[in-house]
């Protein structure tokens, strides 16, 4: 027997393939993008497109896992495999750009037959040793070592409440394909990379339970997401203003702010209340609960990762001494019903162009393109619209559409120098949307346009008689093909 | 004998040409003798027969002379407050700048060279004595100042530097000075390069009329004068760092300077006067049309007025404004001024307060004449930069409250939380202050077992303690009282509130002016700073 082993090891070696391969031949495929986001000032047309290169997880059944950033913005994404080379296109069925997970489905569905797929593996701690796979050059597999650091509740790229996440040590050599690599643990998927640090060796990875959740939700065709609670919260361990707000004895946490239309409000907790515990885990002064694999971890992880869309939720709180039960159900009202939209990826900005004046609508995409200084370098309104929309735009239907710039043209003269100007009305009638404004706009065929803005110079005018000659002597001096998205 | 120096006397001759050596050697001679009056008639037409024969002839030295006389050397120490630590004395340092006499008996120089000044000196070309000085007014808005000298000795020898009036486009002016690169009077010249609108970077948020000249100004040229013609031009007072722009130095003109020295003529500084609106070039011919205007290129329209200002209550929105003291307004905003386009708000500049303007408006297809009594647009004082006065503050149990201003903007550490930069920078144009004439920021905690969880909390901003709206720093200490066992002070946004028991911090209050060597607990007079009214309504509370 041992013989055959011995000859089996030789072959290998001579055919330059490495035992573990038989593993990971089911395992790994190439997954490249073609990434060309949209020019966010210049609304009509797309950046200059890049190529974005990882290796994705294959599950079993023939999709493939990624994460969200490496196909956010997509023009096209393919797959290759590992060794043969081979290709083929992939769509993406699912993506999360919060939790940046993407489930990828190739367009020929027997291209991955034969792969075995990867299992979803346990949930792992600080301390664990675990392993980031990555792919050489000629498909063999290379197999780091890592080791986890920390489990716990950590910010993603592009949200905003915190998601579990792992700290992971490992030396990564510099290899194709590393933009996303998996995290496996005896052969199992325990997560996936998503950032990491050459100089200090470290990186953070999305932990196998948010990918479950993830391919959970994902499995009946209708991606529903996270849940968010929708509320801001500040921990209670200040003895005095534990007094002041009647909190029980011990534990609890102080809800600062309370978004009507999410988890919370719509269970009917309120400002100023103490949340004692959620669905039966205590909470204490710090904001902790005691998950049974964690230990002490953040409230959010309980309220994220936990529960799906559409679960029942129970909250105990403290309001002016008195301890309540209350009631509801998760969902992410609070996230998605807002008048200006966080994340716009693979969306495609809207805007109207009329006699030269660029409108758009406010979202977060648009203030992100003055980059990471953008509180400070985008026009100041709009960075005050988007940061304390919450105290000040209830109704998600009603949009902010502003001017964003001025082409120059022969009606907008003396309006060039204008950018950054939030519309309220159009000849007097309020403005909700950027369709709205068309329809008022192409209702209007001959007098003035008077449109009146949130700032200085507060009224713009121009005649509308003017416009079809001016629009097209704009399309045309300025390549605009189209004058509007909406 | 009439205390005049030479040339007070050679002004009924023909103004002789001095080379810089027998200027000064003549001076001195002139002062030996000064008592020996039939001597001096008789050596002064010896030395004016021999004196065109020393020396170039022309007319640049004799404005070179007096320039020597007249041009001195500013040493100022001075102290600069500490916003951070509002209690403490704050920084010491030493600068050095110039002026030149006026009237033989004051100094005119930049504000900027005095701010803040302790202990200052002047000293004239090649008199190694230092006289000190006294500030008498400083007026930070328009940078500049005047001091007086105890010791008359100094003035001896002056004379008077006529004050000319706005030089043309690229003629040659000259700059006298003490900059960097040596201790003697210097002297650098260029052409006008620009008149304009520019702002006066000491103030924090003025823009007056600055002429852009070529000659170099550097450090130590502050305060000095600009000469052409034997006449005052300009008072040299900022410029660019030669890696942003080469040659660009700037001068402020007389029209600034004379009402300056007008103003002070009462005794008092006051502030300048502002029409406070927001207006717009009235260029778009659809536009105009809606105003039914035609088009002839005249006309700016209102856009905004600000509560609390002079135009409060008299303009409206989409008011046109057809000409300003009978000086037709074009479609830019521009006015002519002794034959120069300038802004209509120079106009205004000239102006004092308690002054009238008179505005042709245009409005509701009418023309009406109007009128508005002028003063300063005190509101946004905050946006202006204070120098002498200390930092203003409330300390409590270790939190230490100040009020939202430039200063205190400029001295933040980290980066500002966003609220509070928005706040300042949306506080003028929001007319935030028709609620909260002066926001409160908790600024700093300073640690003590008493307060260790509240020192997340620094960098926001006060909406009220005990329950009373905090709209001013005088609010504070009053609010501070009311209550009952705990002082409860909340923030904007959705930060959770500060809770201080009264009791603990009457103890603790003694420790910590001890640790941290604060010697007076709160400073909240409100100085030369004015504030807005505001227009909220009171809800019973006293003020």
């Amino acid at each position: 027997m041992r013989w055959a082993w011995v000859l089996c090891g030789c072959l290998c070696l001579a055919c330059g393939v490495r035992a573990e391969d038989e593993d990971s031949r089911g395992s790994l495929v190439r997954v490249r993008a073609s990434i060309q986001p949209y020019d966010q000032f210049r609304p009509w047309q797309k950046k200059s497109p890049f190529g974005l290169n990882g290796t994705g997880v294959v599950l079993p059944g023939g999709k493939v896992l990624a994460t969200a950033a490496l196909v956010a913005n997509r023009t096209e994404v393919g797959l290759e495999k590992p060794g043969s080379a081979e290709k083929c296109a992939a769509e993406v069925e699912a993506i999360d750009y919060e939790a940046n997970l993407a489930l990828l489905q190739p367009v020929d569905r027997n291209f991955l037959k034969g792969f075995s797929g990867v299992l979803l593996g346990p949930a792992l701690r600080a301390g664990d040793k675990t392993e980031v796979w990555q792919l050489e050059r000629n498909g063999e597999m290379l197999r780091n070592q890592a080791e986890i650091l920390s489990a716990g509740v950590g910010r993603y790229p592009s949200d905003e409440a915190g998601f579990l996440v792992y700290g992971v040590r490992v030396s990564l050599p510099k290899r194709d394909d590393s933009y996303t690599l998996p995290l496996m643990k005896d052969g199992q998927l325990a997560g996936m990379m998503m950032g990491y640090d050459r100089d200090s060796q470290e990186g953070t990875a999305i932990p196998v339970p948010m990918i479950e959740h993830f391919l959970k939700d994902a499995a009946d065709g209708k991606y529903e997401g996270f849940p968010t609670l929708g509320v801001s919260w500040s921990p209670l361990r200040d003895p005095n203003l534990r007094e002041e707000v009647l909190a029980p004895k011990s534990g609890g946490l102080l809800l600062t702010r309370v978004n009507p239309r999410g988890t919370a409000g719509r269970a009917g907790l309120r400002e100023g209340d103490v949340l004692i515990s959620v669905d039966g885990f205590k909470l204490d002064e710090d904001g902790n609960y005691r998950d049974p694999l964690y230990g002490p971890t953040a409230v959010g992880n309980l309220i994220r990762t936990r529960p799906t869309v559409g679960s029942p939720a129970k909250f105990r709180i403290s309001r002016g001494g008195k301890e309540m039960e209350m009631t509801g159900t998760y969902d992410r009202k609070a996230r998605e019903e807002v008048a200006i939209p966080t994340l716009q990826f693979d969306q495609a900005p809207k805007y109207l162009v009329v006699g030269g004046l660029v409108f758009q609508e406010l979202t977060g995409a648009y203030l992100q393109e003055w980059g990471d200084k953008w509180s400070e370098r985008a026009p100041q309104r709009l960075v005050e619209y988007f940061t304390f929309q919450q105290d000040k735009r209830p109704d998600p239907e009603k949009k902010v559409v502003f001017l964003s710039q001025v082409l120059p043209s022969p009606i907008t003269l003396g309006y060039q120098q204008l950018s950054g100007l939030v519309l309220l009305q159009l000849n007097g009638q309020e403005i909700k949307s950027l369709a709205e404004l068309a329809k008022i706009v192409d209702s209007c065929r001959s007098g003035d346009l008077v449109f009146e803005f949130r700032d200085e110079p507060g009224k713009l005018i121009l005649n509308a008689g003017e416009l079809p000659a001016s629009s097209e002597k704009i399309g045309k001096d300025y390549g605009l093909r189209e004058l509007r998205r909406l | 004998m009439r205390e005049t120096g030479f040339l007070g006397h050679s002004e009924s001759f023909t103004k002789a040409e001095l080379s810089s050596i027998s200027a000064i050697w003549f001076t001195r001679f002139a002062e030996m003798i000064r008592f020996h009056f039939m001597k001096l008639r008789l050596l002064k037409s010896l030395l004016i027969v021999v004196l065109p024969l020393l020396g170039g002839c022309g007319k640049g030295d004799w404005q070179l002379g007096e320039a020597k006389k007249n041009v001195v050397m500013v040493e100022v120490t001075s102290q600069t407050w500490d916003y951070r630590l509002p209690w403490n004395p704050g920084t010491v340092s030493s600068a050095r700048g110039a002026g030149f006499v006026i009237d033989r008996k004051r100094i005119l120089t930049n504000a900027h060279v005095v701010s803040g000044a302790r202990y200052l000196t002047v000293q004239r070309e090649a008199d190694p004595r230092k006289y000190q000085g006294k500030v008498l007014f400083v007026a930070h808005d328009c940078d500049l100042a005047l001091l007086e000298v105890e010791d008359s000795e100094f003035f001896k020898g002056t004379s008077d530097l006529p004050i000319g009036g706005i030089p043309e486009l690229e003629s040659v002016v000259s700059v006298y000075g003490f900059p960097i690169g040596g201790d003697r009077l210097t002297v650098t010249r260029g052409v006008v390069s620009r008149i304009d609108y520019n702002s006066y970077t000491h103030s924090g948020r003025e823009s007056h009329l600055a002429i852009q000249i070529d000659a170099a100004i550097n450090p130590g040229n502050s305060g000095g004068p600009v000469m052409q013609n034997d006449k005052v031009v300009g008072v040299a007072f900022q410029g660019f760092r030669g890696d942003v722009a080469q040659n660009v130095g700037y001068m402020i003109p007389t029209p600034v300077i004379r009402r300056f020295l007008k103003d002070v003529e009462d005794g008092k500084y006051d502030h300048y006067v502002d029409i406070a609106i927001r207006w717009m070039a009235l260029e778009n011919p659809a536009m105009r049309g809606y105003y039914h205007r035609p088009n002839d290129g005249l006309g700016v329209v209102v856009t905004d007025i600000f509560s609390e200002g002079s135009s409060d209550g008299v303009l409206e929105k989409g008011d046109v404004l057809l000409s300003i003291d009978g000086h037709p307004i074009e479609s830019d905003g521009s006015v002519r001024l002794d034959g120069q386009p300038v802004q209509l708000e120079e106009i205004v500049e000239r102006k004092f307060t308690g002054d009238t303007v008179e505005l042709e408006v245009w409005r509701n297809q009418k023309l009406e004449k109007k009128q508005i009594t002028l003063r300063p647009a005190e509101m946004f004082s905050m946006y202006e930069n204070l120098y002498e006065e200390p930092p203003r503050y409330v300390m409590y149990g270790g939190l230490v409250f100040q009020p939202l201003t430039a200063n205190l903007m400029a001295g933040l550490v980290s980066g500002a939380d966003l609220r509070l930069r928005q706040t300042y920078s949306l506080f003028g144009q929001d007319q935030l202050y028709k609620e909260t004439p002066e926001p409160v920021i908790l600024t700093t905690v300073l640690p003590d077992r008493s307060n260790v969880y509240i020192a997340g909390l620094t960098g926001q901003v006060v909406r009220e303690i005990n329950g009373k709206r905090i709209r001013t720093l005088a609010d504070v200490l009053p609010a501070l009282e009311l209550g009952g066992e705990r002082s409860v002070i909340r923030f904007e946004g959705d930060q959770r509130p500060a809770v201080l028991k009264k009791k603990e911090v009457d103890q603790v209050m003694p420790r910590i002016m001890t640790q941290y060597g604060i010697s007076q607990p709160n400073r909240t007079e409100l100085g030369s700073r004015r504030l807005a009214k505001g227009s909220y309504q009171q809800e019973g509370e006293s003020r």
